[in-house]
């Protein structure tokens, strides 16, 4: 169970302190001894926030392609169903959330796989630090990773489907909240599925369905937004829905990271 | 009689509906007892494998 | 108050050997009842006022949503207890349960539209009991694909169990939807506290319906539970006598 000793034995991985060590990617084993202290799970998670995120710079690349997909998913709607700007100002709010659905579900496949790999999910759980805690910090490493961006980018997309560029900061803050939810609901069968060959399906039916208030709410607030009118209705929800989540989600994936590393 | 399976003109969606619901109640006793039977002859061979291996 | 009778409940075999007798206990009443019920709703009910005969899918619609939110209930209990106690038996519970729920949300969704054409105007609608209806189904699904994709019986057990009380939210939403949402759906008639609105010639076959089909499950329930628990005790000694012994 995901307990919360302060005095754990070992403190977790420590984020790499040197360049050499950044090269590195993971701390020795010396390393740890070195700081074998006892920290807070508040110093844990940031540490563990940290790590993800300098790892993750070191891989550019790899952030770009959910991106570049939700750019691609959006560009095929037009091709697809009608160039002219006024009809797909009507389908712009489920376009673009569909799109988003789609590219945060592509992007859970990184959450937890490179640490499950190289043992670093294992070292969480024997750490003694709060599971829980550590969970959170990863989807939230994965949220500035991935949810930020796409709601930096989503105003794009939406200008191209005809939205008004008055519409933008609606648009923005309701796919930053909704990605929120949506990195946290996806947590959870991220970390059901670890280890699964060619999980990308089953990961898909698993989130999805847990996903679906978050694309109506996020569509229903987007559409609002683009019509000019408040959007504050479903914009609480969807805050309420993220709030549920943070609360709920890292609890339940760090249940499941322990089952799933048995 | 003709009445009964005429349902006031609703026939067309009164009948399939029970009819699948049918469908479900049966296809789930079917199903139930056919895990059974199959449960019943893995555990057969299995212990006929372990007892071959035994003597 | 001892909790012997719990403990025992842990034991395989004894479950086995009382699932095996409580079966026709539930099986024939069941019958009898959804027998019954049919009657009564199908030839002894007088039309309604509004939908004539049409209303009659009622003594099908209900039951099978009925049986999906109640089916995937037990479930989650069965997987929480599972999850908590570490109990095997549990656990064959909770597997045992969902290809009955899903095949019930399917019946559900089914009798649901062929219901929904005649006296909405069409076969669905994206409103707030329909949709979370039909995100239970992809529930049971996708906790049948989670067990089928583990190997390890015993990780499978734990992880569908995991997903299965998280996915248990869902539940509540569907059954209070129509209040809390403006819904295509109609308010709950018979689920009330207060007073159910529909005349008992109406009434009395639905509650038929609804017990006979929760006996029913139980009966099916046993029956695949003890398939579950054969499958799961590799070569028990009580297995021998039970099998061998036609």
């Amino acid at each position: 169970m995901p307990g919360s000793s302060a005095a754990g034995a070992l403190a977790p991985l420590p984020a790499p302190r040197s360049a050499e060590q950044a090269l590195t990617g993971a701390a020795t084993v010396a390393d740890m001894e070195a700081s074998a202290r006892p920290a807070s799970a508040l110093d844990a998670a940031r540490l563990a926030l940290l790590r993800d995120l300098q790892l993750a710079f070191r891989r550019r690349a790899q952030l770009v392609q959910p991106l570049a997909f939700f750019a691609m998913v959006t560009m095929l709607f037009p091709l697809a169903i009608s160039p002219e700007l006024a009809r797909l100002r009507e389908i712009a709010p489920g376009v673009l959330w569909v799109a988003a659905l789609l590219a945060s579900l592509l992007a859970l496949e990184f959450l937890f796989r490179d640490d499950a790999h190289d043992g670093t999910l294992e070292q969480y759980a024997l750490s003694g630090q709060s599971l829980t805690a550590l969970m959170f910090a990863k989807t939230a490493a994965h949220w500035l990773l991935t949810g930020l961006p796409l709601a930096l980018m989503a105003p794009l997309a939406a200008l191209s489907l005809g939205a008004s560029a008055a519409a933008i900061p609606g648009i923005v803050v309701a796919v930053a909240v909704g990605s929120v939810a949506l990195s946290l609901i996806g947590s959870i069968g991220a970390a059901l599925t670890l280890g699964i060959k060619r999980s990308g399906a089953l990961l898909s039916l698993l989130t999805l369905p847990l996903s679906m208030p978050v694309l109506i709410f996020g569509a229903r607030a987007t559409q609002l937004a683009i019509g000019g009118a408040s959007f504050l209705a479903p914009l609480e929800l969807l805050g309420a829905l993220a709030v549920l989540g943070v609360t709920l989600a890292p609890l339940a994936a760090a249940a499941a990271v322990r089952i799933s590393l048995e | 009689m003709r009445a009964f399976f005429d349902m006031g003109g609703y026939a067309a969606f009164v009948w399939p509906a029970y009819a699948v619901t049918l469908a479900v109640v049966i296809l789930n006793i079917v199903w139930a007892r056919r895990a059974l039977v199959r449960a019943r002859a893995e555990a057969r061979r299995r212990l006929d494998v372990r007892a071959g291996e035994k003597s | 108050m001892t909790w012997t009778w719990f403990h025992r409940l842990g034991s395989p075999p004894y479950v086995y050997a009382l699932a095996e007798r409580l079966t026709p206990w539930f099986a024939w009443p069941a019958a009898l009842l959804i027998v019954g019920g049919l009657w009564g709703g199908l030839v002894l009910a007088p039309p309604d006022y509004q939908q004539g005969d049409g209303f009659r899918i009622i003594y099908v619609h209900a039951p099978s949503a009925w049986m999906s939110l109640m089916v995937y209930t037990t479930m989650a209990v069965a997987a929480a207890v599972g999850l908590i106690w570490r109990m095997k038996v549990a656990h064959a519970v909770a597997a045992s349960c969902a290809p009955i729920g899903a095949s019930f949300t399917f019946a559900a969704l089914v009798t649901g539209a062929l219901w929904g054409q005649p006296m909405w105007g069409t076969y669905w609608e994206w409103d707030p009991r329909l949709t979370s209806e039909l995100v239970l189904l992809f529930l049971y699904l996708g906790y049948m694909g989670l067990r089928a994709g583990i190997e390890d019986t015993q990780r499978a057990d734990r992880a569908s169990a995991v997903l299965a009380v998280v996915g248990v939210v869902n539940v509540p939403i569907i059954h209070y939807s129509v209040t809390w949402w403006n819904s295509l759906h109609q308010a709950p008639s018979v689920m009330r506290l207060d007073k159910p609105t529909i005349p008992a010639s109406m009434l009395v076959p639905l509650l038929m319906m609804l017990l006979g089909f929760t006996l029913y499950f139980a009966a099916i329930l046993l029956v695949r539970l003890r398939a579950e628990i054969l499958s799961r005790e590799r070569a028990a000694s009580w297995i021998r006598a039970e099998v061998f012994a036609t």
